[in-house]
């Protein structure tokens, strides 16, 4: 324990039998990296189009032109955040697979707020926006939270269920509550321009998110590496009996885990709908939930790694986007490849173990 | 409500949409006496519709598509219970990551082996096998006897399974698995077989399940079809206490709210219907919640077994 201060609960409570931990050695991560390099090589060659070129697309996107690099940035936002919406409650040994259901919510209060509290001043406004996205988020892990903490039902099957009722609720909101009749989906009318987040870039646009984000980065690393509340969850996490006996309520600590993590995903869907669409739009979640739980796991639930592995699936990302526009391969392609990078890093993990 | 509403017709849909529930929460309920908590079922029903959609449009064949898609879920399930056995890896953690797998899949499978096509491809569906005197029946007839042949193979798989936990010897072994692997270890049998086996006949099931919706409600695949019926099914194995009869009982009551649901939404309320789409997921949340307390579960269930380790205290810590 001494030499992972940082580790959440969960991972220690692996690390002591039947889990999996985030390799340490760079030999393992190299073996990782190449493996999946080569697997990548193999499906776009049995995909079709001109590998090297293919693979310098998926490599090089964000880098090349300054809006593939903003790009990437405004997906490392919901991403990353979504990230630590699943890792903080894992860290008490929660499965919080709802931050769709969440990231919704918060975009749908954010709308609310965009729209009828408009009158309020922009230095006001904003925060207001993020900051109902948060609550509404944390709404959203509350329920589950509760029925947890109330009758000890299962949180990986409410969390799921919850993010049905936002896709309803969305619809709804979008279709029929607040819509915009010249858009052919659903979609709300415009939030007032005054909502809008502050822009770092102009051209091509760049919202003030990723600054939040990577803010938001360290507030969690602070909160669960160097607070008391985070070490109570950490502990609940690696014993649950243990931390009882020592006096921490468990199961409240399940709930605040629950809320937190919901409360970032609010958050997420606030930044996105004042940020980049400024309105409510059905299938706005994206990916974004998969894409954080890919994160959160390759991350292996730490804090400090969420953000670059975050950039890295962003890059990703993006790539597969320019892949699909210039070379029409599917982008599911991107899929395959995070899918085995993530069950590398699980398996190259326990195979590390046996031999040591 | 509309004027057309009969009871007949009603409870024949009711069955119709009982399958996939009742199947994938057999199937979970199959490992999870075996200790082994699936959560893929999601991503597993989406892969193997996907899969058993494809087969039956390329072959023309449904059965193939069923059986492909069978073949699917065994490996799926196998995926997981070699990772949580023999590389002791925590249970939902592969269990997402093969959920997340199957959402890839389902959409990549399509698109490499048909493309992107302006009208939806069919494929040869599932017909209804009216059984012979019995079908005439009048109401009874058309509820009971006049179902597509996985209705009744559902009601059968529901007997047997009671049948095979509570009134054999391998069954008792099964429930001995989830309850204290301890003990069955120590009669000599091997603990981590008995979860392949399990986990393996679930996943089967689960994969059946999925091919279910292309194959006998649409004819063709749609991204995302299963809707939550996955999860659904999860409550439901938990609802009916990992018990086959309560399961099969339980699948009904959640057809029920699945078509009182669509029926609504096509009558008309006044309540919108979005709302009205929500019921099922609301349902089950207030059902799990109330049923909390009474339904039991394996004691093991999601936690792995470690010969290795020597204090019964210590074990299933992961």
């Amino acid at each position: 324990m001494p030499d992972r201060p940082c580790e959440s609960g969960f991972l220690l409570r692996q690390a002591s039998g039947g889990g999996f931990l985030p390799a340490k050695r760079p030999l393992t991560w190299l073996v990782v990296g190449l493996a999946t390099f080569g697997i990548t090589v193999l499906v776009l060659a049995a995909l079709g189009p001109d590998v090297p070129r293919a693979i310098a697309t998926i490599a090089t996107t964000s880098f090349r032109t300054r809006n593939g690099f903003v790009q990437t940035l405004l997906k490392l936002v919901p991403v990353s955040l979504m990230a630590f919406a699943f890792t903080i409650p894992l860290g008490a040994g929660k499965y919080n697979i709802g931050g769709e259901g969440q990231l919704l919510a918060g975009a749908i209060g954010a709308t609310a707020v965009g729209l009828f509290a408009a009158s309020l001043p922009r230095p006001l406004l904003v925060p207001f926006v993020l900051l109902v996205g948060v609550v509404m988020g944390s709404l959203w892990g509350f329920v589950p939270g509760w029925l947890l903490h109330r009758f000890g039902v299962h949180e990986i099957l409410t969390t799921v269920l919850m993010n049905f009722v936002a896709l309803h609720l969305v619809n709804y909101v979008a279709a029929d509550l607040w819509p915009d009749p010249f858009a052919g989906h659903p979609t709300t009318i415009p939030i007032a321009r005054e909502a809008f987040l502050p822009l770092l870039l102009v051209r091509p646009p760049l919202h003030c998110g990723p600054v939040i984000a990577i803010l938001v980065g360290v507030a969690v690393w602070i909160y669960c590496c160097h607070t008391v509340a985070g070490f109570e969850l950490a502990a609940c996490g690696a014993n649950p009996r243990a931390s009882k006996v020592f006096g921490i309520d468990v199961r409240r600590a399940s709930l605040s885990s629950l809320m937190i993590g919901g409360g970032l995903a609010g958050l997420a869907g606030a930044l996105e709908v004042a940020g980049v669409h400024h309105r409510l739009l059905e299938g706005m979640q994206s990916n974004f939930q998969t894409l954080g739980i890919l994160t959160g796991l390759i991350a292996g639930g730490d804090p400090r790694r969420v953000l670059p592995v975050a950039f890295f699936l962003s890059v990703l990302e993006v790539g597969a986007g320019a892949l699909q526009r210039t070379m029409r391969a599917p982008i599911e392609v991107v899929f395959l490849v995070e899918a085995f990078v993530l069950v590398a890093v699980l398996v190259s993990d326990r195979a590390g173990r046996w031999r040591s | 409500m509309t004027g057309s509403f009969s009871f007949a017709g009603f409870a024949q849909l009711m069955l119709f949409s009982m399958v996939p529930f009742v199947l994938a929460a057999q199937g979970t309920m199959l490992g999870g006496r075996a200790g082994v908590f699936n959560v893929a079922q999601e991503g597993i029903m989406l892969a193997s519709a996907s899969l058993g959609f494809l087969v039956a449009f390329k072959t023309g064949s449904v059965a193939l598509g069923f059986g492909s898609a069978m073949v699917l879920g065994g490996l799926s399930g196998l995926v997981l219970s070699l990772g949580s056995t023999i590389l002791g890896m925590n249970q939902f953690v592969i269990g997402i990551t093969l959920t997340l797998a199957g959402l890839g899949l389902s959409t990549l499978m399509p698109k490499l082996a048909i493309g992107v096509t302006l009208t939806p491809p069919l494929a040869p569906t599932l017909t209804n096998n009216p059984i012979p005197f019995l079908g005439k029946m009048p109401v009874l007839g058309e509820v009971l006897f006049r179902q597509n042949v996985l209705v009744t193979f559902t009601v059968l798989v529901s007997i047997a399974l009671w049948y095979v936990l509570f009134r054999t010897s391998a069954g008792l072994i099964l429930r001995a698995t989830g309850e204290n692997p301890m003990a069955v270890d120590a009669l000599g049998l091997d603990v981590f077989r008995i979860r392949h086996i399990a986990v393996m006949i679930g996943g089967m099931l689960i994969g059946l399940a999925g091919a279910y919706l292309p194959l006998a409600y649409t004819g063709t695949f749609t991204e995302g079809m299963v809707k939550g019926r996955g999860w659904l099914s999860i409550a439901l194995a938990f609802f009916g206490g990992f018990e086959p009869g309560r399961i099969f009982w339980g699948g009904l009551f959640f057809a029920a709210v699945e078509v009182l649901a669509y029926r609504v939404q096509i009558g008309g309320s006044w309540v919108p219907y979005q709302f009205i789409l929500m019921l099922p997921y609301l349902a089950t949340m207030g059902v799990m919640a109330l049923s909390s307390r009474r339904s039991r579960i394996p004691g093991f269930l999601g936690k792995n077994y470690d010969r290795e380790r020597r204090s019964t205290s210590s074990q299933g810590q992961g």
